[in-house]
């Protein structure tokens, strides 16, 4: 085990971590504050208001939960964005798997290829997408919207994971294949088993693409007001004259919250050094 | 493990696990950038948006010009209608007449006589300087006992300043950023870029590292308020910053105020504004870079360092040979990739400033950068085939950085090779 490090050397990481919270969490404060003041304002000119609710309403979560479709549109958000996790983490962790694993002709140019997806402008592949799903009948609907996020993410999922089977010692999964096991096999009981951290970061990324994402669904689903997802449905809610912060902050604070709920569920992934056990074991 | 396979089994194994990816690159990222290169050739624009319908009436109307197209109608029109059209014919789009027409009108726009000429003399006067950088590099890989080249950098420093004046180099420098060039605009662009990367690595890496000690409490709760700014949807954090950075009523000038500082007005000033739109694609970028490195931490296996203790390793000399070599990697891929995204932001930086400050009527502003300037001058003509060779153009540019920097920092290959 490794020793206890000086007080003062603690002191130091407690005190930077504060400080990281506070720079990561003040903004979104901000906008809680926001969220629970009565009226539509984002700012307050009274000093307290800006660090501490002074005055206090749940109103704009009850107007956003129970006279707006919120919960439909989380729904389809949840939807649309729990399809592109499982999408997106299938498929990249296999094309990972063989970008890192063999060697065969064309591989630095499939990397490369991936690469090179990623330098085109991307709110420019927006038309030829929508015309791509129009052709297969699946615009305006959750499936294109599930399929144009998985891909999306794939290019960078891909590359993400394949540096960290490049990162896991080949050893391991040439001892399973002496003994016996298959590709397939060693994929799935020894490298899926050792990449759990990425693979959380990937679902991660995926999720969020997904979750988060504004310009092509506001494209891809024009018009389908049942079928919003949380992002285009928010945006909505703003009209020409005036923003609405109160419901805008509620609402930001709302949609982050699922977010977070599934980083805390993942994050028992990103513990502890696997290669150790694995090694060990 | 190539080791096991071979030939043709081989193949069908990698192809097995590498076809569902694949194909889905292919179709919706590979075919839209396919589907671009093709209308940047076009006239597609508010005025010609159908597309070319391949009839009887006009295959004999084509035949009765090309003689010999047949071929052409019949096996490369049915993919590409605008092929067989006239750029003349109504509300149709068609290949331009040259059918690089487009990247002509770009280029003319973009890259000015006048700019190339002054970017000419800006790099002849920096040419000794480069020169030394080259040589000296060369020097000392290929020498055993290279010769000190301090008084190298002297002589060609010298020369610089010497060519500067010769050449006026301050009168060019002044031209390019007075006719809002594209040169100064990609220019802020790689800035930007190379203003926020190092912050995303270097914050994402000592938080990781410090969220990753054993004697840590509360690591759980650290983690997700760290990440909170992830979780935000980016247009609504984006708008709050805004807020934030207004020069009335602005939060930041609000709190200067409180303790009796009067607060600059931060989106009006181009310095200011350039570290605003830094500081929020900081703030958007880190808890991401937090949450690779911390997945990328946990494959570094424990023995090296006590393999390191025991050799008498500091942390320092552990950080550097252990961890950050080990890391590379893993992390590498994102920061490419942010890269790329960074230099291509829009969203953020046009509901931050706009692209604003601007010092004048026609000159690109202080965040101008290049996807701004390219929907701001390109995208808003409604011209499809323009819009299309612009992305063209941005797409060639970034992708031979990329290339070079995969050159530099080798991120197709694996850690223990």
């Amino acid at each position: 085990m490794k020793k206890e490090p000086k007080p003062l050397v603690k002191m130091l990481a407690y005190a930077f971590l504060v400080l990281a919270v506070l720079f990561s969490i003040y903004p979104v404060w901000f906008a809680f504050l926001a969220s629970v003041r009565p009226g539509q304002r984002l700012y307050t000119l009274n000093l307290t208001g800006m660090f501490l609710p002074t005055e206090f309403t749940l109103e704009n979560f009850r107007v956003l939960l129970f006279e707006k479709d919120f919960l439909l549109w989380a729904r389809n958000s949840l939807f649309v964005a729990s399809l592109t996790t499982i999408a997106c983490v299938t498929l990249a962790t296999s094309g990972a798997f063989a970008f890192s694993r063999f060697r065969f002709k064309g591989r630095e140019a499939g990397l490369i290829l991936f690469l090179a997806v990623q330098a085109f402008p991307g709110v420019l592949s927006l038309v030829p997408i929508a015309l791509l799903l129009y052709r297969l009948g699946l615009f305006g609907s959750h499936w294109g919207l599930i399929l144009a996020y998985s891909t999306g993410s794939l290019v960078f999922t891909t590359w993400n994971l394949k540096g960290y089977f490049d990162t896991i010692p080949i050893d391991l999964e040439e001892a399973a294949m002496i003994d016996g096991c298959g590709p397939v096999q060693s994929f799935i009981r020894i490298a899926l088993p050792l990449a759990r951290p990425a693979l959380a970061v990937t679902a991660l990324f995926g999720f969020m693409g997904g979750w988060n994402e504004y310009v092509m669904a506001s494209v891809l689903l024009v018009g389908q007001a049942d079928k919003y997802t949380l992002p285009i449905a928010l945006a909505q809610l703003a009209n020409d004259i005036q923003v609405p912060w109160g419901l805008y902050a509620a609402g930001a604070l709302l949609v982050s919250i699922p977010v977070l709920v599934l980083f805390l569920w993942l994050q028992k992934y990103l513990e502890s050094g696997l290669t150790l056990g694995g090694v060990k074991g | 493990m190539g080791v096991t396979y071979r030939g043709l089994r081989k193949y069908l194994v990698v192809l097995f696990f590498i076809a569902p990816t694949l194909l889905g690159v292919l179709v919706l990222s590979v075919f839209p950038i396919l589907f671009n290169v093709y209308i940047s050739f076009t006239n597609r624009n508010t005025y010609h948006y159908q597309q070319f319908q391949l009839t009887a009436e006009n295959r004999a109307a084509y035949l009765e010009e090309h003689p010999h197209g047949a071929f052409v109608w019949d096996v490369i029109c049915p993919v590409f209608p605008a092929v067989c059209c006239s750029p003349d014919t109504m509300g149709v789009y068609c290949i331009q007449r040259p059918f690089y027409q487009n990247y002509v009108r770009l280029f003319q726009d973009l890259f000015t006589v006048a700019s190339l000429l002054s970017l000419g003399r800006l790099l002849l006067a920096i040419l000794p300087l480069i020169g030394v950088a080259i040589a000296s590099g060369q020097v000392h890989k290929r020498m055993v006992s290279p010769p000190a080249t301090g008084w190298w950098w002297l002589v060609a420093a010298a020369a610089s300043i010497g060519l500067w004046y010769l050449l006026k180099g301050q009168a060019a420098l002044d031209q390019l950023f007075d006719t809002g060039s594209f040169f100064v605009v990609m220019f802020r662009t790689i800035l930007y870029v190379v203003a926020c990367i190092p912050f995303f690595f270097l914050f994402g890496l000592i938080l990781a590292l410090v969220l990753n000690n054993d004697w840590l409490r509360g690591k759980g709760i650290f983690r997700v308020l760290i990440i909170v700014p992830w979780a935000v949807p980016s247009y609504i954090s984006a708008l709050i910053w805004q807020f934030f950075f207004r020069s009335e009523h602005g939060t930041i000038n609000q709190l200067l105020g409180a303790i009796g500082i009067q607060g600059p007005s931060w989106l009006q000033q181009p310095a200011l504004a350039f570290f605003a739109v830094v500081l929020v694609n900081i703030w958007m970028s880190y808890p991401f870079f937090m949450v690779i490195i911390l997945g990328a931490l946990q494959s570094i296996p424990q023995e090296q360092y006590e393999a390191a203790e025991v050799d008498g390793a500091n942390w320092w000399q552990k950080l550097t040979r252990i961890t950050l070599p080990l890391l590379r990697p893993a992390v590498m891929p994102a920061i490419v990739l942010s890269s790329i995204t960074t230099f291509q932001m829009f969203n953020t930086v046009w509901l931050i400033t706009g692209g604003g400050p601007i010092r004048g009527a026609g000159m690109p502003g202080a965040t101008e950068f290049v996807m701004i300037h390219a929907y701001k001058q390109v995208f808003q003509s409604r011209n499809d085939g323009l819009i299309g060779a612009f992305a063209v153009i941005v797409f060639i540019i970034l992708f031979a950085a990329t290339l070079y920097s995969m050159r530099l920092t080798r991120i197709t290959k694996g850690a223990y090779e």
